[in-house]
């Protein structure tokens, strides 16, 4: 079952070539080689909405991410403000202002703080004024903004990688599991600001494996499992680890 | 037996090769770090800026500085040319890094072959920058020419240093050499990145041709011993960082001199390639990582004592 087809809420009326929402994703696939590792998925986020997407490990998180923002060769079809950037590249993407933190936070380790943070401003203007929004975000990283990305806490890091993504000005912004590897507190904290970010007005897609602590803060959940979407449903029609596993089982 | 004066004369000798060794490796490592390319072609970059200076020198009778202003750009656009047409295709279809870097080694070939076409195979120098000299101290006679290459090589590094660190677009190459597909993600275009990188190595080759060609001279094929040893300073310096590049040139130029005046001319490629079996053996990873380690273990044991 693709999320398109199991839409919940009013349904926009829209045409082959266009879309109503922020962002949308229309049937894309992927493979690595011959395994076809995301089946034909559909997804939208809207203006200012969180959406997240959970599944256990393999469900395929990653490639979806990845093949959204054409990390990778993907089918389908991706629309971003009602305009088919089906064809654009990554780069092209993130200047449009769909921008992600990858897995692992993807920060370019010999770099300092500011540099990192330089390098997330690289297409936008009035890099300072951002700066110190990321500054006010984050506080911690303004006390550490000579020191080398790589010798951060992980909790620090995960702030970075966000602090860096903001510097790029996103409109919808995706995140791969931003809470790996940290210390429950920290995690709590980094997704409270996204939290924060998105009431701000932010659209976010939230790839998450703890679920509690991304229901808290999403309106709808996708869930992924084997390779497709399993169920599109709002955020707090799922009560309990019990729901999740029956949709993880199916 | 070698006395003080002529260890001094080749080190001074040594320092001013050196510094054109370690330009050429910084060129590989411009561009390795851009894409993970081995560029073999780099070498005739070096050959290229010494020929159209001097062929814009004695055809257009233009002055030597005007005539090296002219060539370093036109040699960039050729490196610009040869990503262009020959990695980039092989890079969008997804060729093998090791396909690319063959191809790399047959457009040197190929650039070659198209020097002796068009400029013809004799060798040439081009005079020194400033007239007179060397300058002699004690017993030392140093070819103002050696400053010439000290002089700009430093202004050089200086300007790296500035272009890699205070300017967005030299934070987003080396961003690339990180992690190309989070510099992607926040926009930065890395294919075009990939074309400057080709440029400012290919600039930064000719300048070490124009440099150089005054103290011997240049033909089609001396592309090949500059690449090679270029090669070998960026390997010396742990392939990648253009600091350790720079002080791997001029190691290597440094230890050629020495052999040169204790064993002989004949012993320049031996001591060369001595020289990177050894730090391959010891340093695997370069000489000054390896340095780094061994002193970040020496005072782990003593911390630990």
């Amino acid at each position: 079952m693709s999320a398109g087809s199991s839409s919940v809420g009013a349904t926009v009326p829209q045409t082959a070539t266009t879309s109503a929402h922020l962002f949308e994703a229309r049937d894309v696939s992927a493979h690595y080689g011959r395994v076809h590792a995301l089946k034909p998925t559909s997804l939208h986020v809207g203006r200012g909405e969180l959406v997240t997407v959970l599944g256990p490990n393999g469900a395929g998180k990653t490639t979806l991410m990845r093949a959204l923002t054409r990390l990778m060769p993907r089918e389908g079809s991706l629309f971003f403000e009602g305009r088919d950037v089906s064809a654009l590249k990554t780069h092209e993407l993130a200047r449009l202002g769909i921008i992600m933190v990858q897995e692992g936070r993807g920060l370019f380790g010999q770099m300092t703080v500011r540099e990192n943070l330089s390098v997330g401003g690289f297409t936008r203007p009035h890099e300072d004024e951002k700066l110190e929004t990321v500054f006010t975000l984050f506080p911690r990283l303004k006390e550490r903004v000579d020191q080398i990305s790589s010798s951060l806490s992980g909790g620090e890091q995960q702030m970075l990688a966000i602090g860096r993504a903001l510097m790029a000005d996103p409109k919808v912004l995706m995140l791969d599991e931003p809470s790996l590897g940290l210390a429950p507190k920290v995690a709590t904290e980094i997704l409270e600001t996204l939290g924060e970010l998105n009431r701000r007005g932010l659209g976010i897609l939230l790839v998450e494996q703890k679920a509690p602590l991304a229901l808290k803060l999403a309106r709808r959940v996708y869930i992924l499992t084997l390779g497709r979407v399993a169920a599109e449903l709002p955020a707090d029609q799922i009560g309990s680890h019990h729901d999740l596993a029956r949709y993880y089982l199916n | 037996m070698l006395d003080a004066t002529q260890i001094l004369q080749s080190l001074v000798n040594g320092m001013g090769v050196g510094l054109i060794y370690g330009l050429v490796g910084i060129g590989f490592c411009v561009i390795y770090n851009a894409s993970g390319i081995v560029n073999f072609a780099q070498g005739v970059f070096v050959m290229l800026g010494g020929m159209f200076t001097h062929t814009l020198l004695t055809r257009l009778g233009i002055p030597i500085i005007l005539a090296a202003a002219i060539a370093i750009p036109l040699v960039a656009a050729a490196g610009v040319v040869v990503e262009f047409l020959i990695v980039r295709p092989m890079w969008n279809r997804g060729a093998t890094l090791f396909a690319i870097i063959l191809a790399t080694l047959a457009t040197q070939i190929m650039i070659e072959r198209i020097t002796i076409l068009t400029l013809g195979d004799q060798p040439r120098t081009l005079n020194e920058f400033t007239a007179g000299g060397p300058l002699r101290i004690g017993g030392l006679a140093i070819s103002y020419q050696i400053f010439w290459i000290l002089g700009c090589g430093a202004l050089l590094v200086g300007l790296l240093w500035l272009f890699f660190g205070r300017t967005r677009t030299g934070r987003a190459l080396r961003a690339c050499s990180q992690n190309r597909e989070a510099a992607a993600l926040l926009g930065v275009p890395v294919g075009r990145m990939l074309m400057i990188a080709f440029a400012l190595s290919a600039a930064l080759g000719a300048v070490a041709g124009i440099l150089v060609t005054p103290t011997q001279y240049t033909a089609f094929n001396v592309g090949t011993p500059f690449g090679v040893y270029g090669f070998i300073a960026a390997i010396i310096g742990g392939f990648g960082s253009a600091g350790g590049a720079l002080a791997g040139g001029i190691l290597l130029g440094i230890f050629q001199a020495l052999a040169i005046v204790t064993l002989g001319a004949g012993f320049k490629n031996v001591a060369a390639l001595s020289m990177l079996l050894v730090v391959l053996l010891v340093f695997p990873n370069g000489l000054f990582a390896g340095l780094k380690g061994l002193l970040a273990g020496r005072s782990r044991s003593a911390d630990a004592r």
